[in-house]
């Protein structure tokens, strides 16, 4: 086991970083004034990504159409713009000051901030507001007549002799000439420049970019024009690579491969494999899953006491029953909330950890694999966790923990052994706990667990959405996304799911641009201590054909990190005074840093 | 309580975890995911000993045939009393992955030591439409005839001979327990006591 101060491990994979270091000369160099050199430098600069005019031809297009247009010829790497298609960017105006520079507000600032239209106002007059995806879209799509084309993401895997693995979209024939082009130009390449293998590839007019993860004996690519950074790209390639090592482990991939070069790992891969990894790809492409840009995991709200009643069962059960379970019987243990995928509490050795992306892919797995799971069941699931060890297997003992609206939510005892005979020791253990959880009059306390907050119970004004990271535990917390149902809902159509997407899309994209505006190209963040600003601007115009007025587009979004913490926001519409903004950075923080036993698991219960 | 541990082998898809939810919850799903690595369940049936009523246990290991997992079996099969080995009458392949399992354990647990059923499901798809029927009932009567199995045709869909085979296997493993205990107390055919401890070793029951 990896040894780490914190329990779950945060390192780049191994490799990854190095790698994706090698791509850079193809790659536009950042155009932001960032000081690298000094490392405690505080940023604070405002930088505006679009801004962008609305001719009145399309201005017939109504509110929601233009919310759900994404993609297109807008760049949104801050690094890349360009000016095309009648989008002006206006650049960064750096103006150094030191976020101690804004410690105190003055009154008149307060008083601005209270008259100012604001989210958390609007609430308190009305019980069902109408907000959260009232924030814009300054996302443009465009359109493409080939099928395959018109996907805006795809993801391929092969083997290294060129056989097709698995295809995010498109029908067999298509997908076949496309690896025949994948392998041509990763063996190019590779003949070429044995050294440097082939990372990135960019085309400009669309900014589409192809990431290449070269993982002998396969190849992963993911070619998207939806503007995420190449590092996110090739996390997300990594991230897929993870799940088919958590499947065969790479000790068996490579033995697969090891007879003959021309293995077709899809007689290898099981139904259920192709269906993860389309599931994988939906949430990585079509959900709001900062998991995987963060690096960390996200907690479950639950009260302090009941955290640390739960650990304190866990320690002192694990203790009474060291007969019969013998140390190194249990590795790992937590309880999840399945359908949430978030961690409501651990039992961990003392010094080690899992990591993130181990967590990641058992958490997923879970919840793509097990849904018509219930109580009555117990499963003895072998994973190989590819960053604890990629050669071997664990075992994890799963149970179904009784719970409130079973269809909605789910929690999830797991306890992970190396040991593939050791169920009924762990069911055993899992069975005793459960009945002290049950003595303690904890029961109804878990059943009930599954709520989140809100953005209105955080006292910030004016933010729309936020996401904390607390460096120290590797996890992160966010308010819930709150999205409305659109219009067509009155006719009784399911566009529940097209809300919660159109809303998921908008604020990945917000995030994302926050994201990478502190990371380097080589994937680590630029400074210690950052503090930036973006601004997007759209600016609409009243045109003949409009039947109505479109509300300018003018967001700010706020990123600060520090040695502690990392703070992404995106504040309401219109909010523009930067020393507000930051008012209310500060106040999350600090609301965070209150409620840091609520939000995080701190210790967990450590054996 | 009497307690008899089952297992579940056969090929993916045959309707191993839908038999079992059939048994135990008496639902099922037309959706339903593949098992991966291996479900335990558990479910008491009741038992008739001449007037008297026996309550039994059962403790399922619900199988992934996915051939992926194949190399794990012996783990779930090994302490079994008995196996139901499944397949699918609209699937000719089905019966044959399902005679490979009964030679493995024929040849790893031996006969005496599990009684096997053979069962062959989706009864109600065949019902409908005889012509998706692709293993004959005889055929596989005669096999298992053979080989000394016990055989049935299910439905878990519509749960046809879902809950008399469980019932039945109950009932052999309850005699085959009696004639045990019977000739281990030499002969004495009085009241049989039988309190073994509820717990979930390994080692507990009839193995
Ligand atoms: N019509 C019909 N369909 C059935 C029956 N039993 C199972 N099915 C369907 O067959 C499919 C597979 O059933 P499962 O119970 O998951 O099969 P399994 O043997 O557990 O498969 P693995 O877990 O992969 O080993 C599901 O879609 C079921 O709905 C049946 O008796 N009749
Ligand atoms: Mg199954």
């Amino acid at each position: 086991m990896e040894s780490d101060e914190s329990y779950i491990d945060n390192l780049i994979p191994a490799g990854m970083t190095a790698s994706t270091k090698k791509d850079n000369d193809g790659i536009v160099q950042p155009g932001l004034t960032i000081t690298k050199d000094s490392p405690t430098v505080s940023i604070n600069l405002d930088n505006t990504i679009v801004s962008q005019r609305l001719t009145p031809s399309s201005s017939s297009s109504d509110v929601l159409e233009e919310g759900s247009s994404f993609m297109g010829s807008m760049h949104m790497n801050p690094r890349q713009f360009s000016t095309d298609n009648g989008m002006n960017i206006i650049t960064n105006d750096i103006t150094g000051e030191n976020e101690n520079d804004i410690d105190d507000q003055s009154d008149l600032v307060d008083q601005l901030a209270q008259s100012l239209y604001s989210y958390a106002a609007t609430t308190r007059n009305y019980p069902k507001p109408i907000i959260s995806n009232e924030v814009p879209n300054v996302f443009q799509e465009t359109q493409d007549s080939d099928e395959l084309n018109k996907q805006d993401k795809n993801f391929f895997i092969l083997s290294s002799a060129g056989k097709p693995i698995f295809s995010m979209n498109g029908e067999d024939n298509q997908i076949t000439s496309y690896m025949g082009i994948i392998h041509t130009i990763v063996n190019y390449f590779q003949l070429n420049n044995p050294n440097n293998e082939i990372k990135t590839i960019i085309l400009p007019p669309k900014n589409q970019k192809f990431v290449f993860l070269n993982k002998n004996p396969i190849v992963l690519m993911v070619t998207s024009t939806r503007g995420e950074s190449v590092n996110e790209l090739a996390s997300q390639l990594d991230f897929l690579y993870s799940y088919i090592l958590s499947s065969l482990s790479e000790r068996q991939l490579s033995r697969l491969f090891g007879k003959r070069s021309n293995t077709d790992l899809r007689n290898f891969l099981e139904v259920t494999d192709f269906e993860n990894l389309d599931r994988l790809c939906q949430v990585i492409t079509y959900e709001f899953y900062p998991e995987l840009i963060l690096n960390s995991l996200q907690c479950m709200m639950v009260s302090k006491t009941l955290r640390n009643k739960l650990h304190e069962i866990m320690s002192t059960q694990l203790v009474k029953e060291s007969k019969f379970l013998p140390r190194g019987t249990l590795l790992y243990g937590m309880i999840v909330s399945a359908s949430l995928n978030r961690l409501i509490s651990l039992i961990r050795p003392k010094g080690h950890s899992l990591h993130t992306t181990d967590l990641q892919l058992l958490f997923s797995l879970i919840q793509n694999q097990f849904s018509n799971m219930n109580e009555n069941q117990e499963l003895w699931v072998p994973i190989c966790f590819p960053k604890f060890n990629a050669n071997g297997f664990l075992y994890s003992y799963i149970k179904f923990l009784p719970c409130k609206n079973y269809e909605h939510n789910k929690n999830v005892l797991i306890l992970i052994s190396g040991q593939k005979d050791s169920f009924f020791k762990l069911k055993l253990f899992a069975d005793k706990l459960w009945n002290k959880i049950v003595d303690e009059n904890l029961k109804s306390k878990i059943f009930d667990i599954g709520q989140g907050y809100k953005v209105t119970d955080v006292p910030a004004p004016l933010v729309h959405h936020f996401i904390y990271k607390a460096k120290k535990y590797v996890q992160f917390t966010m308010p819930d996304l709150e999205y409305h149902q659109s219009e067509e809902d009155s006719d009784g159509n399911p566009s529940f799911q097209n809300a919660k997407f159109e809303y998921a899309k908008k604020l990945r994209t917000y995030y994302q641009q926050l994201h990478d505006c502190i990371t380097s190209e080589g994937g680590r963040q630029l400074n210690k201590s950052i503090l930036n600003f973006i601004r997007w601007e759209l600016k609409s115009n009243v045109g003949a054909t409009a039947s109505f007025q479109k509300e300018d587009v003018n967001l700010m979004g706020l990123v600060w990190v520090t040695k502690n913490f990392e703070l992404y926001l995106i504040c309401n519409n219109g909010i523009t005074d930067k020393n507000i903004i930051f008012k209310s950075a500060r106040k999350i923080v600090s609301w965070c840093k209150k409620n840091e036993s609520k939000l995080f698991i701190q210790d967990g219960a450590v054996f | 309580m009497l307690q008899f541990k089952l297992v579940l082998l056969g090929d993916s898809s045959v309707g191993k975890s839908s038999i079992v939810n059939r048994f135990v919850k008496d639902s099922f799903e037309d959706l339903r995911e593949s098992t991966i690595g291996a479900a335990f369940l558990s479910q008491t049936i009741k038992l008739n000993d001449n007037g008297k009523e026996v309550i039994v246990k059962f403790e399922i290991w619900d199988t992934a045939g996915q051939e992926r997992y194949k190399s794990l079996a012996p783990m779930y099969y090994r302490n079994a009393n008995a196996a139901l080995v499944v397949y699918d009458i609209t699937e000719l392949d089905s019966l044959n992955k399902a005679k490979t399992w009964v030679e493995e354990l024929k040849n790893k647990v031996g006969d005496d030591n599990i009684v096997i059923y053979l069962v062959g499901n989706k009864l109600d798809v065949c019902e409908k439409d005889s012509s998706k029927r692709l293993v004959s009932l005889e055929g596989a009567k005669e096999y298992a005839k053979e080989q000394g199995l016990l055989f049935i045709e299910t439905s878990a869909k519509t749960g046809a001979n879902i809950k008399e085979t469980f019932q039945e296997i109950g009932e052999k493993l309850y005699d085959i327990k009696k004639t045990e205990v019977n000739t281990d107390l030499d002969g004495n055919t009085g009241e049989i006591e039988i309190s073994k401890p509820s717990t979930n070793d390994t080692t507990s029951c009839c193995s």
